[in-house]
């Protein structure tokens, strides 16, 4: 409310297609897009294996899986660092072996959206996993069906709004993502200022222009939940 | 149990409702100490470590006042200044943002400028990609990490590197523009960036041995003016400019100690 009272609406439209405005809206799709993909992807196994499999220390990796969700998003900024900075414990390796460095890239955002988006997408899709029905999977064996044929066509489609809702989840935290991103990637135009972080570059010296950014912000996860209508739900 | 979290959500909606504990603050009081009086002052982040002992100084030598600080970039503390944040006193790293709550928002009074600083080259203490002069900085695949614009770092920055004449292929080496110059210090610190712009006062004792500092010549460098003021329409104004008044003389010699020159 207080936003909508406070947009600078006369300037909306200069403010919303400046330069800045527009390459933070690409940079924040391009990375919210890439950290909900990975995190289905890689989420998936881990969920599976959290909802089927027993194994020794199972309780420490779901502990590590849901660690950044309650982490302060700075905190898991600096954790990255830690690990993939310059000097960090495999950053140093990568720079040394391949004179890579992660930092002040865009790879560096989606790693960072990736790293605080992947525990909901796991919590989501183990939450999914655990409410199936496994006779279902085993009247497919005992049709002769391997355990591929199962998982593709009778585990995904049944797990459909669960997928759904694993990636909405994980692209609307992902589009979110500050404090990790700021830390961890840095700030440029372009290659790394997503719109979390245009805004608040912006609200430095010209609020109103925050609060106009902060609206194309609001009204792009608007667009997308409105757009999925509750699909994800069902 | 629904008529406990009832109780529970009214109870924590009282309480913050309710104002603080203390004594009133009543305005105008000069002479003797008062209890439980607390002084806002909003500082620029470069000044983190000398002002913290200064307002250490301060409430010692006045007993019942707390000083509370908000580092932070000038440019942010002056938009929040201006936005209605309650602050006592402003201090600046740039002239530019005290003329901007002069002149955009509630006003000063007490202006005067209390210490200058000089800008360097700060770069990790292995410095990976060997910079030795400011004409370094436009080496290919430098990762060069500056202050934003608007944060007085960072404007100083630019101008430095427009006066060494570098400008162009310096700021093609920019990876991150940082909200203020502390940010540029923990780039540098974490090994990421291979140099960074910020004042000769950044290098703290805790990380003097992490960073190195390569001066820049006289002829192209820029010298920071910092002013102090209060922010009109503080309700501590005669503490306020006490306050200024103790920065203006008892604690220039803090900050001499930890480097800033005097104005």
């Amino acid at each position: 409310m207080g936003l909508i009272v406070r947009t600078p609406w006369s300037r909306i439209g200069e403010i919303i297609a400046s330069e800045t405005a527009l390459t933070a809206l690409r940079l924040s799709l391009v990375v919210a897009t890439a950290a909900a993909a990975i995190s289905l992807v890689l989420g998936f196994p881990i969920a599976w294996a959290l909802a089927r499999a027993e194994f020794r220390g199972k309780t420490f990796v779901r502990t590590l899986v849901v660690l950044p969700l309650v982490m302060p998003p700075v905190v898991a900024g600096v954790g990255l660092l830690a690990a993939f900075g310059r000097r960090g414990v495999v950053g140093s390796w990568l720079y040394e072996a391949f004179g890579v460095q992660v930092t002040f890239t865009t790879g560096a955002a989606v790693l960072a959206a990736t790293f605080v988006s992947l525990p909901l997408a796991v919590l989501v899709l183990e939450v999914g996993l655990r409410g199936l029905d496994d006779r279902l999977e085993d009247a497919a064996s005992t049709l002769g069906a391997s355990r591929a044929y199962t998982l593709r066509r009778v585990v995904l489609p049944l797990m459909g709004s669960q997928i759904a809702a694993a990636l909405v989840l994980a692209w609307a935290r992902a589009l979110g993502e500050f404090g990790a991103t700021i830390t961890f990637a840095g700030n440029l135009q372009g290659r790394t200022q997503t719109l979390p972080l245009a805004v608040f570059e912006r609200l430095q010296t010209d609020p109103e222009a925050a609060f106009a950014v902060s609206m194309l912000l609001i009204g792009l996860a608007f667009v997308v939940i409105l757009g999925l209508r509750g699909r994800f739900l069902r | 149990m629904r008529s406990f979290a009832a109780v529970l959500a009214l109870t924590s909606l009282v309480a913050t409702a309710c104002p603080d504990d203390g004594p009133d603050a009543g305005s105008g009081d000069t002479a003797s100490a008062r209890e439980g009086v607390d002084l806002t002052v909003s500082a620029a982040s470069s000044l983190t470590e000398a002002f913290t002992e200064i307002g250490d100084a301060f409430e010692s030598a006045n007993p019942g006042v707390s000083v509370t600080f908000n580092f932070g970039p000038s440019d942010g503390l002056a938009t929040q200044i201006n936005e209605g944040a309650p602050v006592d006193v402003f201090a600046s790293a740039s002239p530019t943002w005290v003329d901007a709550v002069q002149d955009d928002g509630p006003g000063v009074t007490g202006r005067a400028d209390f210490a200058r600083n000089e800008l360097a080259i700060l770069v990790p203490s292995d410095n990976p990609a060997g910079i030795e002069g400011i004409d370094d900085l436009s080496e290919d695949d430098l990762r060069l990490v500056l202050a934003a614009e608007g944060v007085p770092a960072g404007d100083y920055a630019r101008e430095i590197l427009a006066n060494a004449g570098i400008a162009g292929a310096a700021l093609a080496n920019v990876v991150s523009n940082e909200e203020d110059v502390k940010a540029v210090i923990t780039k540098v610190l974490s090994g990421d960036a291979d140099a960074g712009i910020g004042y000769v006062t950044d290098v703290t004792p805790g990380v003097g041995d992490q960073i190195t500092l390569i001066p820049i010549p006289d002829d192209v460098n820029v010298i920071a003016t910092y002013p102090i003021a209060v922010v009109s329409g503080s309700e501590e104004a005669d503490l306020a400019l006490r306050f200024v008044d103790y920065v203006l003389g008892g604690g220039q010699r803090t900050l001499a100690e930890y480097g800033f020159l005097p104005a």
